[in-house]
C-alpha cells in the first residue's frame, strides 16, 4: 500500500468516526439538546469530512458536504431554526453523506442523481432561512464557488530578518523580587514569568541568594528573585500592566535600555550563588527551589541541572493523549503475548518435573512471570477494546425509525455504554442488535392503546445494557412488551414441521424455538422484522463470536435476550480432550454437558452407531475417533465420556471421546493462514507440553458426522454386495 | 533564499489524514522540520515554544479555529511575524477575505499538489532552494 493509499484508508476511518458523531449529535439535537455545542459538533463533523475529502480531491463528496455544511452554518448562526422538519432533512443528508463516503471508499459509483433530492431539500432550507435577503446568494454558494478572479495578493515576508533586527524593538531590564508571602496569596510568579516571555525574548537569571538552609525552608515562602532583560516591541505600559495585580506582593523595576546587550554580557551575569535558567518560564516553581537548595548545600555554583532543562522542554510540548495504531500491529503484540502464555505453560510443566529443592525458587519466579504476563495480556486486550457506545448509539435512531413506522411509543434506555469489548466483536454486534431491537418493537411492544388497556404506561421501554461478568461481556436487550406468545410459537413450529407434533415442550423450550432456522412468527411479513434474516442468523452470528445467546420471556411482561460474549477472540476457554493418542480442544461455549453414560442409556438403532437416552431426549452418538480418523481406545460409548454439544442450528450431538483432560485457556492460532481450512477443525493451539492441538469446529461436526454415516453406509452396502457375489 | 531543509513548519488541522497529506507534500519540497497540532490552541502553544518559519492551518477546528488562531498569532509579540497560510476548501472565499483582514499571508485550496504548495509558500517567503 502506498503512503497515499494508507492515508486514504485513515481518512475513511476518520470519516466513519465523524459520521458516527454526526449521527449522535443530530440525535441529541432532535431530543431537544440544541445547545451551541451540539450544533457545532454537527457542523464540525460535516466540515471535517469535507476537509478530508478535499485534500484527496473527492469532488463529489466535497460538493455534497459543502451544501450540507452551508445549511448547518445557518443553523449555527441562528438564521435557520432547528425545527423537527429541518432536523429530518439533516438526518437524510447525513445518510446520503454516509453513502457517498462509502461509495468513494468502495469505488462503487452511485447514480449521478443519487444526492439530487437531498441537495434540493437542503437548498430549500437555505431559501427558508430568516436572512431572506441573503438567500439568493446562499443558494448560489451551494455550489463550491471557485476562486477564479479572486483578488488576493499574497503577503510576502522576509523570514531571514530575525526579530532582533526589528527596529521597533526595545530592550528593558527587569528586576522582579516577590515578597516572601506572595505564594500564600495563591499568586504564582511562574505564571507571571510566562506572561513576560510572551512579550518577546526574555533572558533572565534567578537569584537564589535568599534561599535558607533546607531545615529552615518553608515551602509556602517565595525565596527566589529574577533579573534580566526583555527584548520586545511592546511598550513599557504593556509590561507594567501584568505586574498590576501583584503590585503589593512584589518589588519590580523596569528600565529601558537602548540597545540589546551582547549575549556574552548576559553570561557573566551568572555569577556566584546564582542559578541560571535559560527558560525559567517553563520550569515549575517548586522544582527550581529544591534544585537550587541542593546546589547551595553542596556549596557549588552550578547552573541548573541539564536534566531539569530537558524536562522543562518536554513539559512545554503540548501532548496528545491518543495515537492511531494500525490494528495489525496490535494483533502482532497479541500474538506475541499468546506465545508468551504458551512458553510459560511449558515452563511450568518443566518445573513440575524438577526435584522439590530446586523447583521452589523457580516456582516463585514463575509466579511473578505469570503475574506480569497476565497484566501484559490484559493491557494488550485493552488496546483492542472499545466502548460499546458506538454500537449502542446507532440503535437510538433505529428505535426512532421503527417506532415511527409502527406507530408505537418506545423509549430506549442505555446502561453501561462504556463497557469495553474487543473491536472485532463490536463490529459484529450491530447486526444482531438491530435485528433483536426491531423484533422487540415490532412484535414485543404493544400499541399505545393496547398498553393502556393492560395497565402499562403508554410508552414502551427497550433497555439495552452491557456489563462485564467474570471473563465475559454480557449484552442484554430487555423490553416490557407482551413477551413471546408460546402458543403461537408452538403452533407455528408444528405447522412448519420444525418439531415433532407429539413432543411435549417446556415453556422455555418453546420460546427457544424462535432460534430455529426458517422460523418467523409475524403473521403478515412486515417490512420491519421480516427481512429474511431470522433469529437463527442472529444466534449464528453470536456463536461465531464465541458467544452464547439466551432468551427469557414472561407472557405479558416482556422478554430479555442476552448475549454472553468472550472478552477477546484471541484467547478462548477450551476443554482439553483425548481420543487415542491425540489431544483436541473443544470450545467450552459449545458444550452443553459431559457425562459417563451407563450401558442401559445407550441404544443401538439400525443404521446408527448408537443413540443416547438423555432425560427423555434422544441424542445421536458419534465417535470422534471415527469422524477424525483417529484410532480411539474406547470402542463402546459406555466405556468413555460423552460430550453433548449443540451447534447453532440446534443440532445436538453426543461425541464419544476417551477422556477429559481439563479446562484451559488456549491461544487461537489460525491454520488457514499457514495451511488451508480443514473440515471439522476451526483452528489450532499449542498446549503447555509444547504439542499442537486442534480446536474442533463445532458447527461443522454434524456435517462431518453425516458424511461419515454416508461413508459407512456405502461401506456396508458394498460389503453386502461382495457377500452376495 | 531560504533553504528547504532549514525551514520549520507547523501544520494545524484536526484531521490526521489532512496533516499527513500536507506533511507528505512538504517533505516532497524538501522540508524536514515539521510540527503538527490538532487545533489552534495546541498550535499556539507549539508556536510559543518552537521557532517557526511558517504556519499552515486549517480553518474549522475544535477548541480554537483557524481564524482565532491567526488572530492569536498576530496578537502575540513573540510570534506575530510568523508567516501564516490558511488551508481552505473550494467555496470558502469569504473565509479567505476575513483571514486577509486578520493578516493571513496566503491561502491554499484543497486538494493541492506539492507544486502548488511550493508556489504558495514561495509567494510568501521567497524562492526555496
Amino acid at each position: 500500500m502506498s503512503r497515499m493509499d494508507a492515508l486514504k484508508k485513515t481518512f475513511f476511518e476518520e470519516s466513519a468516526e465523524q459520521l458516527e458523531s454526526l449521527e449522535t449529535s443530530l440525535t441529541d439535537l432532535r431530543e431537544g439538546g440544541s445547545s451551541d455545542d451540539t450544533i457545532n459538533a454537527v457542523f464540525r463533523a460535516v466540515h471535517s469530512v469535507k476537509g478530508g475529502a478535499g485534500i484527496f480531491g473527492f469532488e463529489r463528496l466535497v460538493g455534497f458536504a459543502h451544501v450540507f455544511e452551508s445549511v448547518l452554518d445557518q443553523v449555527r448562526h441562528g438564521s435557520l431554526l432547528a425545527t423537527p422538519d429541518v432536523i429530518d432533512v439533516l438526518f437524510v443528508a447525513s445518510d446520503v453523506l454516509a453513502d457517498l463516503v462509502e461509495s468513494t471508499r468502495s469505488e462503487v459509483e452511485l447514480p449521478a442523481d443519487y444526492d439530487d433530492d437531498c441537495r434540493r431539500a437542503l437548498q430549500q432550507l437555505m431559501g427558508k432561512s430568516t436572512g431572506d435577503a441573503a438567500s439568493g446568494e446562499n443558494v448560489e454558494s451551494a455550489a463550491p464557488a471557485d476562486f477564479d478572479g479572486f483578488d488576493f495578493t499574497p503577503v510576502s515576508v522576509d523570514i531571514s530578518d530575525t526579530p532582533d533586527d526589528n527596529l521597533a524593538e526595545q530592550t528593558y531590564t527587569i528586576a522582579f523580587r516577590p515578597k516572601p508571602a506572595m505564594l500564600t496569596g495563591a499568586k504564582d510568579p511562574l505564571a507571571l514569568l510566562r506572561e513576560l516571555r510572551g512579550f518577546g525574548t526574555l533572558d533572565i537569571t534567578a537569584d537564589a541568594g535568599a534561599l535558607p538552609h533546607l531545615s529552615e525552608f518553608a515551602p509556602d515562602q517565595a525565596y527566589l528573585a529574577w533579573h534580566g532583560t526583555l527584548r520586545t516591541s511592546s511598550t513599557r505600559q504593556d509590561i507594567e500592566r501584568i505586574f498590576e495585580s501583584i503590585r503589593g506582593d512584589c518589588e519590580f523595576e523596569i528600565t529601558e535600555l537602548g540597545l540589546p546587550p551582547p549575549l556574552a554580557e548576559l553570561d557573566t551575569a551568572s555569577a556566584s550563588n546564582v542559578a541560571t535558567l535559560d527558560r525559567p518560564a517553563l520550569v515549575d516553581a517548586a522544582p527550581v527551589a529544591v534544585n537550587t537548595v541542593t546546589a547551595q548545600d553542596a556549596g557549588a555554583d552550578e547552573t541548573a541541572d541539564p536534566a531539569k532543562e530537558t524536562r522543562a522542554g518536554g513539559m512545554s510540548k503540548p501532548s496528545t493523549t491518543s495515537i492511531r495504531v494500525d490494528l495489525d500491529r496490535i494483533d502482532r503484540v497479541v500474538n506475541m503475548v499468546g506465545e508468551l502464555v504458551i512458553a510459560q505453560a511449558m515452563l511450568s510443566q518443566i518445573i513440575q518435573t524438577l526435584p522439590e529443592e530446586t523447583n521452589n525458587q523457580l516456582w516463585k519466579t514463575l509466579d511473578e512471570v505469570t503475574h506480569h504476563t497476565r497484566e501484559l495480556k490484559n493491557s494488550v486486550m485493552a488496546m483492542r477494546a472499545q466502548p460499546v457506545k458506538s454500537v449502542f448509539q446507532r440503535m437510538t435512531r433505529l428505535v426512532r425509525e421503527v417506532s415511527a413506522k409502527t406507530g408505537k411509543k418506545v423509549h430506549l434506555e442505555m446502561v453501561g455504554e462504556n463497557t469495553e469489548v474487543d473491536k472485532t466483536i463490536i463490529e459484529q454486534l450491530s447486526d444482531p442488535l438491530v435485528h433483536i431491537i426491531r423484533n422487540s418493537i415490532d412484535h414485543g411492544i404493544e400499541s399505545p392503546a393496547e398498553r393502556l388497556t393492560r395497565g402499562k404506561s403508554e410508552t414502551g421501554t427497550v433497555r439495552l445494557s452491557a456489563d462485564q461478568r467474570g471473563g465475559r461481556i454480557v449484552i442484554e436487550v430487555r423490553d416490557d412488551g407482551a413477551g413471546i406468545n408460546s402458543e403461537r410459537v408452538l403452533k407455528k413450529a408444528r405447522e412448519k414441521g420444525l418439531i415433532d407434533p407429539n413432543a411435549t415442550l417446556s415453556e422455555d423450550e418453546i420460546n427457544n424455538l424462535i432460534f430455529l432456522p426458517g422460523f418467523s412468527t409475524a403473521e403478515a411479513l412486515s417490512d420491519i422484522s421480516g427481512r429474511g434474516v431470522g433469529m437463527d442468523v442472529v444466534r449464528r452470528n453470536i456463536q461465531d463470536l464465541g458467544g452464547r445467546i439466551t432468551l427469557k420471556s414472561t407472557a405479558g411482561q416482556g422478554m430479555t435476550i442476552q448475549f454472553a460474549l468472550p472478552l477477546t477472540l484471541a484467547v478462548m476457554d477450551g476443554m482439553i480432550i483425548r481420543v487415542g493418542n491425540e489431544t483436541f480442544v473443544m470450545p467450552i461455549s459449545a458444550i452443553v454437558e459431559c457425562l459417563r453414560p451407563s450401558r442401559s442409556d445407550v441404544c443401538n438403532l439400525v443404521g446408527t452407531r448408537g443413540t443416547l437416552q438423555l432425560r427423555g431426549d434422544i441424542v445421536p452418538l458419534v465417535y470422534l475417533g471415527d469422524l477424525l480418523q483417529v484410532q480411539a481406545t474406547v470402542k463402546v460409548a459406555s466405556d468413555g465420556v460423552v460430550i453433548i454439544i449443540e451447534a447453532s442450528d440446534g443440532t445436538r450431538l453426543g461425541l464419544v471421546i476417551d477422556e477429559l483432560c481439563g479446562h484451559q485457556q488456549v491461544v487461537i492460532k489460525s491454520i488457514e493462514e499457514n495451511y488451508h481450512s480443514v473440515l471439522g477443525i476451526a483452528a489450532a493451539t499449542i498446549l503447555g507440553n509444547g504439542r499442537v492441538a486442534f480446536i474442533l469446529d463445532i458447527e461443522k461436526l454434524p456435517e462431518l458426522a453425516r458424511e461419515e454415516a454416508n461413508r459407512s453406509d456405502a461401506d456396508r452396502h458394498t460389503g453386502a454386495q461382495s457377500v452376495a457375489a | 533564499m531560504p533553504l528547504a531543509a532549514g525551514l520549520k513548519v507547523l501544520i494545524v488541522d484536526d484531521q490526521y489524514s489532512v496533516r499527513q497529506v500536507t506533511r507528505m507534500a512538504l517533505e516532497e519540497i524538501g522540508i524536514r522540520h515539521i510540527h503538527e497540532s490538532e487545533n489552534g490552541k495546541a498550535g499556539f502553544e507549539v508556536a510559543s515554544v518552537q521557532p517557526l518559519d511558517l504556519i499552515i492551518s486549517d480553518f474549522n477546528m475544535p477548541e480554537m479555529d483557524g481564524l482565532e488562531f491567526l488572530k492569536a498569532v498576530r496578537g502575540s509579540p513573540a510570534v506575530r511575524r510568523v508567516p501564516f497560510i490558511l488551508l481552505t476548501g473550494r467555496g470558502d472565499r469569504e473565509l479567505v477575505v476575513k483571514a486577509a483582514q486578520a493578516g493571513v499571508n496566503n491561502y491554499l485550496i484543497k486538494p493541492f499538489t506539492s507544486a502548488v504548495l511550493r508556489q504558495k509558500i514561495e509567494q510568501v517567503i521567497g524562492k526555496i532552494s
